[in-house]
Order: structure tokens, then sequence, then C-alpha cells
């Protein structure tokens, strides 16, 4: 009974040299502290039994997140201050960051061993590099155009810096999540950011303007052209009329130019004659021009 | 009785002194060995290790540790006043020596921030404050300052503590709370400025469109005048060709209906024209047919 119970423990103390490592892990094996297999894959694997050797389970794929600045507590990073979110930009501005940080194990044994404290490495390694990048760029430029840059520039440098402290995480991103003024300064940037609105609608009017008054111009333009050239074209027609009928009545005219003068003659006295007034006089005769003061009295 | 005794006594002193003959380190840690208290030597490779059962194994934690020492306040060249976080990357090097001269880690780190901060105040003390912030990036001297300020900590804490700093850092610059309000004012002062600027360049752009859009409708307009001139100007020129060309064929029936014409239109009702009775019109009405 006793040795049944024995080799019974004895064949479990053997089992527990069979691990597995699931699908989102790695495994880092030591042996009496030594490390002999630094990752596992997935699957299922042979050990020496416990207390020889121990494995430990990291989940590798799993992304954690770090938040630097803002007010979410920071005893990770030991502020003191945990209100403190304040960094310095190159031109002297104080502005407010707040920066996720997402990461994963790299390599599992570094992972495990090479730091106390992976959090603080990784946010001590970001955090100076952010301080860095902003101390060399003007306010406007972080919160604006290059704040995509200093993303880039800061997850590269800060995995630089971890790859030579041997930490083992991979950084996937450090996203700034916000960037602002300090409150005591915020309504100097949004009338800023409101003049900047009110040139480009000023900008916008005038473009309106120019858009209203240009095209009218142009009809304008347009109808004094074909004014003008109506003008020449009745001219023209009129001239051709006037000329022919002109030369046709003047052929006439010249068959018999005597009595065809005194018929115009006549014509146009008739015309003339009944609208003025009329003196006549004896040939000869004297002319006493009183009478004309009279009549006009 | 005795025999069993005996087993069991055997049994526990052969299990103490593999106790205490074998040692194992984990890859986090390094081992000195002591012997009666006197530091003998340090193993440093993490697995199964064997010693004399009477030397005694201390473990040494022999990871990268962060320290942050509290922010403070430096002086650069330029008498300018900064707040400086740092943090100093560290871990025991030399275990023998570390333990002869600090014993923990809370100690070594006190150590750390005296060297740190000394050395941080002697090298901003050497640098102007444009050399650690400035948006002209190639006037930044910060990252060779630290790797200059790392390498001389490591020098000391090593040579004094068997420590080995891997990396000193600025963690946050800032200014001095005292010199928060100016700065705020400052760059409200810089705000405003820039709106003002933002505002102004708007006008003149705007200005500059619209009198762009004058010129242009003047040219617009102008050059058309210039066209429709020189359009009429062409008519009447071809009309006084036509004319003349007609009129100079019969120049005296011309004369003769144009004057007649003429007539017509200078004389109104305010005319009183005294007319001869010899005249050609009143002959006949004077004195008949035969004219007597």
């Amino acid at each position: 009974m006793r040795q049944r119970i024995a080799i019974g423990a004895g064949i479990l103390w053997l089992l527990s040299a069979i691990y597995i490592v699931p699908t989102d892990a790695q495994a880092v094996v030591t042996r009496f502290g030594r490390v002999v297999e630094p990752r596992m894959m997935p699957g299922i694997h042979l050990s020496l039994p416990w207390p020889l050797d121990r494995v430990s389970r990291l989940k590798v794929q799993q992304q954690q997140r770090l938040v630097i600045g803002g007010d979410a507590s920071d005893s990770v990073l030991g502020r003191t201050q945990p209100l403190q979110t304040q960094f310095l930009t190159g031109d002297q501005n104080v502005i407010n960051l707040r920066v996720v940080v997402q990461y994963y194990v790299g390599v599992p044994s570094d992972y495990l061993f090479q730091q106390e404290n992976v959090t603080r490495t990784i946010a001590g390694a970001v955090e100076s590099e952010l301080a860095r990048r902003v101390a060399r760029r003007d306010v406007d430029s972080v919160l604006t155009t290059e704040k995509a840059a200093i993303q880039e520039e800061v997850r590269a440098a800060a995995q630089k810096v971890l790859n030579e402290y041997r930490a083992g995480a991979l950084l996937s991103s450090v996203n700034i999540e916000l960037a602002a003024p300090p409150p005591e300064a915020a309504d100097a940037f949004r009338d800023v950011a409101s003049a900047r609105a009110d040139s480009s609608r000023i900008v916008n009017e005038a473009q309106g303007y120019s858009n209203d008054v240009l095209p009218k111009a142009r009809g304008a333009a347009q109808q004094l052209i074909e004014a003008s050239e109506a003008y020449k074209q009745r001219k023209i027609n009129e001239a051709q009329g006037d000329a022919s009928r002109f030369t046709e009545v003047a052929a006439e005219y010249a068959k018999a130019s005597d009595v065809n003068g005194r018929r115009l003659y006549a014509e146009a006295m008739e015309q003339i004659l009944p609208k003025i007034k009329k003196l006549i006089v004896e040939k000869n005769g004297n002319l006493d021009l009183t009478i004309i003061r009279k009549e006009d009295k | 009785m005795y025999r069993r005794h005996r087993k069991l006594v055997l049994a526990v002193a052969a299990l103490l002194f593999l106790w205490l003959t074998f040692f194992t380190i984990r890859e986090t840690d390094f081992v000195l060995i002591t012997q009666f208290g006197r530091p003998l030597y340090t193993v440093s490779d993490a697995g199964l290790h064997m010693k004399w059962f009477w030397q005694n194994s201390t473990y040494f934690d022999r990871r990268l540790r962060m320290y942050n020492p509290r922010p403070s306040e430096f002086l650069t060249r330029d008498k300018k006043n900064l707040v400086i976080e740092s943090y100093v990357a560290w871990r025991i090097q030399d275990p023998k020596r570390f333990v002869e001269t600090v014993g923990d880690p809370i100690a070594a780190e006190m150590r750390l921030h005296d060297i740190v901060w000394s050395g941080l105040a002697a090298a901003l003390g050497t640098h102007d404050f444009d050399a650690i912030i400035s948006p002209a990036a190639e006037t930044v001297k910060a990252q060779q300052m630290l790797d200059s300020l790392s390498a001389a900590t490591d020098r000391a804490a090593l040579a004094q503590y068997g420590i080995q700093v891997v990396d000193v850092r600025i963690k946050r610059l800032n200014l001095p709370e005292q010199n928060k309000q100016s700065v705020y004012a400052r760059m409200r002062a810089e705000r405003e400025r820039i709106a003002r600027q933002y505002r102004a360049e708007g006008e003149e752009q705007a200005l500059r469109i619209r009198a762009d859009a004058d010129r242009q409708k003047e040219e617009i307009l102008s050059v058309a005048y210039k066209q429709a001139e020189k359009t009429k100007g062409e008519g009447d020129a071809e009309a006084t060709r036509t004319y003349s060309a007609a009129y100079s064929k019969n120049p005296r029936f011309y004369k003769l209906i144009r004057t007649l014409e003429s007539y017509k239109k200078i004389f109104d009702d305010k005319t009183t024209a005294i007319l001869s009775s010899d005249s050609e019109l009143l002959k006949i009405f004077m004195r008949g047919e035969t004219g007597q």
C-alpha cells in the first residue's frame, strides 16, 4: 500500500515535467535559476520536473498600456506631484501633455529578469525622450503640426534606450493623447485659433467679392463689345441704304434736273413755310423793321 | 530505538549538509560568499553552485533599477532657474564593494542622489539655458551634457560604491513655480501678438484680393471700351466711305437736297422770314404766271 502511494507520487512528480504554453503566450524555463530555454513557443513541452525546472509563462501578444502625465495615478513613476503634467517647450512655453504608451513583451527572459520594474523603466525612457523632443520645438508645432513626428521620434528613441537597458519590451506606439496649453493661458490660445478662423473668413469674403465682381465686369465688357458691333453694323447698313437711295434718286434727278430741282425746292418750302412767320415785301420797297419788334411782343 | 534515532539524525545532518553546500542563483541575483563575515568572492552566474558549508551566501538584486530623485531647481550659466526631474538607471555591479560601503538599495539611492545632484548642478553651471531648451535644435547640447554626466557618475559610483550607473537622464524640464505667473503672462502676450498677426495678415490678403479684383474689373471694362470704340470707328469710317462714294458722283444734287434738309431743321415757329415778292416762290403769287 505504502509502495503504491510512493509510486503514484513519483508518477505525479514526473508528470510535472510536462507543461503547456497557451497560444497567446511564450514561456521561459529556468533550471536552478538559470535560463535554459529563453523562449518556448505555444504547445506542449517537456522539462525537468519541479523544482529543478521552473516555467514562467508570459502573455507576449498582450498589449500593455502606460499613461504618462495627465490626471491618471502616477505612483508607478514615483512622481511627487501626481498632477504635474507640464512640459517645457523650446520657446519656453508650458504645456500639458498626456501620453499613452503601448508595449508588449519582446524578449521574455530580459523582460522577466533584467529589471526591477518594467513599467518604471519604460516610463522613464519615454518621458525623458519626450521631454527632450518637446524642449527642442516651439509650442505651436507641439500642439499642431509636429505631433505625429514627435510621437514617432519618441517611440524610436525610447525603444533604442530600452534596448540598451535590455528591457525586453517592444513599444508599439507612443501616442500624445492630450496636448493643451495650461488653463491660465488657454483663452489666449483659443483666441489665436479664432483669429485664424477670422482671417480665413475675411479672405473668403474678399474672394467672394472678387468672384462677384469679375464675372459682372466680364459680362458688362461683352455687352459693350456687342453694342459696338451692333452700332457698326447699323451705321454701315444705314450708310449703304442712304447711299443707294441717294444714287437711285440722283439718277432720276439727272434725267430732268431743272424740273426735279424745282419740285424738290417747292416740296421743301411747303414743309418749312407753314411753321414760320412770314413778311412779304415788295421788291425795292422799304421795310419798317419795327413791325418785327411789335410782332415779337 | 537508538538505531531509529541515529538514522533520523544522520538523515537530517545529511540534508543540512546538502542545504548548506549547494545553492542556486536566479538570473536576477548575485551571490556574495562570506566566510565568518569576511567577503570572499562573488558568484554572478545563475544556476546551481557549491560552497563550503560553513560559508555564507548573501543575495543581491542585480537587476536594473530606476531611481527618481526629487525634482530640484538648478541655475544655468546665464543665471536662469530650471526645475529638473531626472532618473538614474543603476544596478549593483560589485556586491563586495556595495555591501562594504552602502549595504542596501535605499542607502545607495541616497548616495546616488548626492552624486547626480552635484553633477547636474556643475553641468548646468557650464551650460546656457539655450543649450538645454531651444527651438533651434543645433544649439541644444543636453544629450552630450547628460552623456558625460552619466559617464562621470558611473565612474564615481563604481569606484566608491560598486554601483554601475547605466544612464542619467532628464525626464522633465520645467520652470520654478514662482516664475510661472510671469511665464503665463508672457505666453498670453505672445498669443495675443500672434492672433493680431493672423487677423492683420488675413486683412492684408483680403485687401489684396479686393484690389486685384477691382483692377481686373477696370482692366476688363477699359479693354472692352477700347475695342468697342474701335469697332464703332470702323463702322463710322465704313459709313463715311459709303456716303462719300455715293455723294461724290452727284455733288450738285447732294448739295441741293442736303441744303433743303438743313432748311427744314433750321427754321421753326420762332423764325420770321422776310420774303421778297420778287422771289422765285412768290413771283407767281404776286404777279401771275406771266409775271408783270
